[in-house]
């Protein structure tokens, strides 16, 4: 655990929250920092819908087959137990679990994954969703990590709440309902410019992601702005882009060593190869 | 988590079209919100591009004041939800926060006999289809239970407004089959939302006919929605607008 990473990282969340503040953005921050802070390979944020689903906000990677995880999660696996109880569910070697998980253990272990972590983002007595970590060994999760993991999934909640005080669950049930709404639209500005260059949809995020933060832009203001036209993103080209896409082509990023943190900082293109 | 409430709330929405004999529509899953989701009265409006929308149902006459008022005055729990692209929950109007935030609006809605007010945008990501205001005479927040029926109320009027939008567009077939699919609204799959996104390219249209085509597609060829995005975004299958459909006017 780096010390001066964590600080700088609750220093940047804060930051960010005080303007141009994007919710979803913001929850891919988190999601980033996770990998970057504690011993996991991916991390993700989930929400409880209430029409009666956990939705994926927010992925360190948008890799499809990660993606898929969290959605099988609607059925089965560690962020419905630990929605469902209100505490935190962890297997540290997921070859053993095939019994508890039926499905989602073996698909977890098929997408290279070995132990996984879900924390819960509460809010007073009520679980709105969970913080989803993934590594690749097995072996059982630092406590130290455990409480970080947890704080961030705190923020996380906090985040929901921004802009309003926290006077009841209106304004939370609000800003929950635009989030999933946006991450709706970003699935489709994904869509849209992995069509028109030829990407995957983890390659179209990075690209969007990184045209929003070089121009200070929310990212679900960019993707809605990209769908009904009124940015065009003609300056993206598949060919412009190579370097970006080659960094943003690993399904399990690993930030480089010594990165400094900062709200604007454009992402690294070139991230080290990891396959668990 | 996957649970029978959009099997449920079809359920209704359809008991309602029986009701009066006629085709589901969006304006039978505003009717029958009001009893389900347990408010006093409920109104549906259709969006036409940044337009306000018109008014496709009204259950009472404070409901059908609460619609005018807010277009009347310009502002208001609607608009809001215009904005923010999420619901507005207002459940206490006489609030000072409230007041606060409509000044105009919070007293003549308050005079017209509401008391807590809850509108949700009729959306699928950057589709708009709508609006559907909910208000009760007393004040009082909904429970998660009426919140997650009043969403899924919200998505079948959605579904049914792009379907009917879509039968004006493209034929008398075209509205006919895949009005409100309870499987459209089981789960939410990003695969979907991503095809949708992608056939904006393919067939050269907005956000909203990329979707209607796909539904359109999906039922056409007695598929399950989920799997013809699945087969989209993997590049197994493209669609091709070679159905002389006219374009829906979105950029």
């Amino acid at each position: 655990m780096d010390g001066q990473l964590l600080s700088e990282t609750f220093v940047e969340l804060t930051d960010t929250m005080v303007a141009g503040f994007d919710v979803i953005d913001f929850m891919h921050v988190l999601t980033d920092r996770s990998v970057q802070l504690l011993d996991v390979s991916a991390a993700g944020l989930l929400l409880a819908d209430p029409r009666g689903e956990l939705r994926v906000v927010a992925a360190s990677s948008e890799a499809a087959r990660l993606l898929e995880l969290f959605q099988l999660q609607n059925d089965q696996g560690p962020c419905l137990d630990c929605f469902r109880a209100g505490q935190p569910v962890a297997a540290g070697d997921l070859a053993a679990e095939a019994a508890r998980w039926p499905r989602f253990a073996p698909a977890a272990r098929q997408a290279g994954f070995a132990a996984v972590q879900a924390l819960p983002m509460r809010l007073r007595e009520q679980v709105i969703g969970a913080l989803n970590l993934f590594r690749a060994g097995p072996g059982a999760f630092d406590p130290v990590d455990i409480r970080i993991g947890q704080a961030l999934a705190d923020v996380a909640t906090i985040s929901l709440l921004h802009e309003r005080s926290m006077r009841h669950s209106d304004t939370l049930n609000e800003q929950l309902q635009t989030a999933l709404n946006s991450r709706v639209v970003i699935e489709q500005a994904k869509g849209k410019l992995a069509e028109r260059l030829g990407l995957d949809m983890g390659q179209a995020f990075s690209l969007l992601r990184d045209h929003a933060r070089s121009r200070n832009l929310r990212l679900s203001d960019l993707a809605r702005a990209f769908i009904d036209g009124s940015e065009p993103l003609s300056g993206l080209t598949a060919s412009a882009t190579q370097q970006q896409i080659a960094g943003a082509a690993q399904a399990h990023n690993q930030p480089p060593p010594g990165e400094p943190p900062g709200p604007n900082r454009p992402r690294p293109a070139p991230r080290r190869p990891r396959r668990p | 988590m996957t649970s029978s409430r959009p099997g449920r709330i079809w359920g209704l929405v359809a008991a309602e079209a029986n009701r009066h004999g006629g085709q589901v529509s969006a304006a039978d899953a505003c009717a029958a919100a009001v009893a389900a989701v347990g408010v006093t009265g409920a109104w549906l409006s259709a969006a036409d591009g940044a337009d306000a929308g018109h008014l496709m149902r009204v259950t009472d006459a404070v409901s059908e004041q609460l619609a005018e008022l807010q277009l009347t005055l310009g502002e208001g729990p609607a608009l809001d939800a215009y904005t923010s692209g999420g619901p507005v929950l207002a459940s206490d109007l006489g609030a000072s926060e409230t007041a606060g935030r409509w000044p105009v609006f919070a007293p003549a809605a308050l005079q017209a006999g509401a008391a807590a007010i809850f509108v949700f945008p009729l959306q699928i990501g950057a589709i708009r289809a709508g609006a559907m205001g909910l208000y009760r005479v007393r004040p009082g927040r909904l429970s998660a239970s009426e919140l997650g029926d009043a969403l899924v109320f919200a998505d079948t009027a959605a579904l049914l407004l792009l379907d009917s939008a879509d039968q004006t567009a493209a034929g008398p077939d075209a509205g006919t089959g895949p009005a409100g699919q309870p499987e459209d609204l089981a789960l939410h799959r990003a695969e979907i939302d991503q095809a949708t996104g992608m056939l904006t390219e393919q067939l050269g249209v907005g956000i909203t006919e990329a979707f209607v085509r796909l539904r359109a597609y999906a039922y056409a060829n007695d598929l399950r929605l989920a799997d013809v995005a699945r087969d989209i975004v993997a590049r197994r299958l493209r669609l091709r607008n070679d159905l002389g459909l006219p374009r829906d006017g979105e950029a």
